[in-house]
């Protein structure tokens, strides 16, 4: 389901959040939303699933403005998993509250076991979500959301607090939901680890976009890096290495970079 | 002069549960900082707790060893600050501006209004949030109340900071310069850090400590502590994940591969391209 944003303005007060955000995200892409702290990433995912609704502007899910449908509605295309963790859980049990969202929108329960799998969660689904490790919680909360299987999925920092081995689960799941076509989007500002998994870009400054398109498109662009600058991001280091391996084509992840040594 | 020692330290969090932290032995001494990386689950917050002395807390827990700490100029206690995993938590509900969020820890250590009033400056400055003074710390974005949070730790001026997982919200150009602040702080105070990201390991560290089920594998200086026996605990550097990749296919013969893991972003790329 592909994911729209047309002229998009909100404010919490007298706070400016998001300004004229016009940009679109095609069914099934895998797509990173970055921007420094403050940027606006996680006001422009709650209004994906309908948490907030545009003051000016549409958000459309698929054909559909969010500000036609009812909450409920809307989490039938989109679910959303928070940046904190803490805020979603509240169940006495792990498989209660993998199961939550799933019975909640009356959803097809088929990508509950695969996840399971994926997230190594099997030894914990009797235990109190509170009674495990952060990085455990957030495996939970962001399994709950995927586990309702709709079709566009929003991901707020999904790794932060993980270590390593969690965040090769956390590519597992991506990997997997890609597969069935999901269009997944995430805000992050782990570009190392989650660029080799995307399609597509999104930047913010002061709740501005600065670039929405083709992850290649940015790097291509002469004033990529600028952008970036302005952006409060850093130049992604895989970036870096092949430039100074003197590719001229950008890589985005650790294999790339091999594949090109392996030519020298 | 050690300001924090932990001597044969095992905890749990109730009769039944495994140990969260096994037989601990370790110093943290004045203006040293020490960074404490492993996988979840390995032990890291529950030592930040600890040093904290925030285990307290926690009804349940069965404890055995001590924890000693020694303050400056003979005081009893070292002057202890702390940033946790859930530093959302930590947000007073008292205040209704960032500036007299910050301020709360200053007043309650009985700092005069003048002195509170330049620490809070001074912590605002280096954490750059300037732009958030007036705002309520309730209504900020999570990266910004994680910086609000860090500023009312470092405004106390303690003699130990403890973060724990301090960068999880920050975007990367905080990352970047928050480094040279926590080098700038070590001049002044011990660091505790309980964080993953290798970039600020090798930038902030004089020690690394490796934790694995609540045991220590490995304690000593950064440049050795990543090695080959602690690298499958530990998020590596690109240029070092991408050189030992290489050597696993033997794209790159040479030397032990212990040393691999050793290497500085200059001798990588030099590696990868061929003739290092
Ligand atoms: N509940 C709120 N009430 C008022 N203002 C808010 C609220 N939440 C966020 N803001 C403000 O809206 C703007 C955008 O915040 P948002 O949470 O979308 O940023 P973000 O890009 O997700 O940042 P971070 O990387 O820190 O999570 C910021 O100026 C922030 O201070
Ligand atoms: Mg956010």
């Amino acid at each position: 389901m592909r994911v729209k944003y047309e002229g998009v303005s909100f404010a919490y007060g007298s706070t400016e959040a998001l300004r004229d955000i016009t940009c679109e995200f095609g069914s099934g892409r895998t797509v990173l939303i970055v921007g420094h702290n403050g940027s606006g990433k996680s006001t422009f995912l709650r209004m994906m699933n309908g948490i907030l609704k545009p003051a000016k502007g549409t958000v459309y899910l698929g054909d559909v403005p969010t500000k036609e449908k009812s909450t409920s509605e809307l989490a039938r295309r989109c679910a959303l998993s928070f940046q904190n963790p803490d805020d979603q859980l509240f169940a006495q049990s792990v498989a209660k509250e993998l199961r939550f969202g799933i019975d909640n929108i009356g959803a097809d329960g088929s990508l509950l076991q695969p996840i399971i799998e994926t997230f190594h969660l099997g030894e914990h689904l009797g235990s109190n979500p509170y009674s495990l490790t952060y990085a455990l919680r957030r495996l939970v909360a962001i399994g709950g959301s995927s586990a309702m299987n709709t079709p566009v999925l929003a991901l707020d920092e999904p790794t932060a607090g993980l270590s390593i081995r969690e965040k090769e689960y956390l590519g597992g799941l991506i990997s997997l939901l890609k597969k069935q076509g999901k269009t997944i989007v995430i805000v992050t500002h782990d570009l190392n680890f989650l660029l080799p998994y995307a399609d597509d870009m999104l930047m913010l400054s002061h709740g501005m976009a600065q670039f929405c398109g083709r992850k290649e498109a940015l790097f291509e662009r002469g004033d990529g890096r600028e952008l970036m600058r302005r952006s409060g991001i850093r130049y992604p280091v895989y970036a870096r290495i092949s430039a100074a391996l003197g590719s001229d084509r950008v890589c985005f992840g650790p294999e790339e970079i091999i594949d090109l040594a392996a030519k020298k | 002069m050690k300001i924090l020692s932990f001597q044969s330290f095992s905890v749990s969090y109730s009769a039944d549960a495994p140990p969260a932290l096994r037989n601990i032995s370790l110093d943290v001494n004045e203006r040293e900082s020490v960074v404490v990386s492993g996988l979840s689950g390995s032990g890291k917050s529950t030592l930040c707790l600890a040093a904290a002395g925030l285990l307290e807390t926690y009804p349940a827990v069965k404890r055995q060893g001590v924890i000693l700490r020694h303050g400056k100029n003979g005081s009893e206690e070292p002057r202890t600050a702390v940033v946790l995993q859930n530093f959302y938590a930590q947000i007073t509900y008292l205040r209704s501006t960032v500036l007299e969020e910050i301020a709360f820890p200053c007043e309650n250590i009985g700092l005069s209004r003048e002195e509170t009033f330049r620490r809070v400056g001074e912590a605002v400055e280096k954490i750059r949030i300037g732009h958030l003074a007036d705002r309520n710390p309730l209504e900020l974005s999570g990266g910004e109340k994680q910086k609000v949070v860090l500023a009312s730790a470092i405004a106390v001026r303690p003699d130990l900071l403890i973060l724990d997982e301090p960068l999880s919200q920050l975007d990367p150009e905080t990352t970047a310069y928050l480094g040279d602040v926590l080098t700038e702080l070590k001049k002044d105070m011990a660091l505790l850090i309980a964080e993953n990201d290798p970039y600020l390991t090798l930038k902030v560290a004089d020690r690394l400590v490796v934790l694995d089920e609540g045991s220590i594998v490995s304690d000593g200086r950064t440049e050795t502590a990543i090695n080959e026996s602690t690298a499958r605990y530990l998020d590596l550097p690109a240029w070092t994940v991408c050189v030992a990749e290489a050597a696993k296919k033997g794209l790159i013969r040479k030397e032990p591969a212990s040393s691999l893991y050793e290497l500085d972003y200059r001798s990588a790329i030099k590696m990868l391209r061929g003739h290092g």
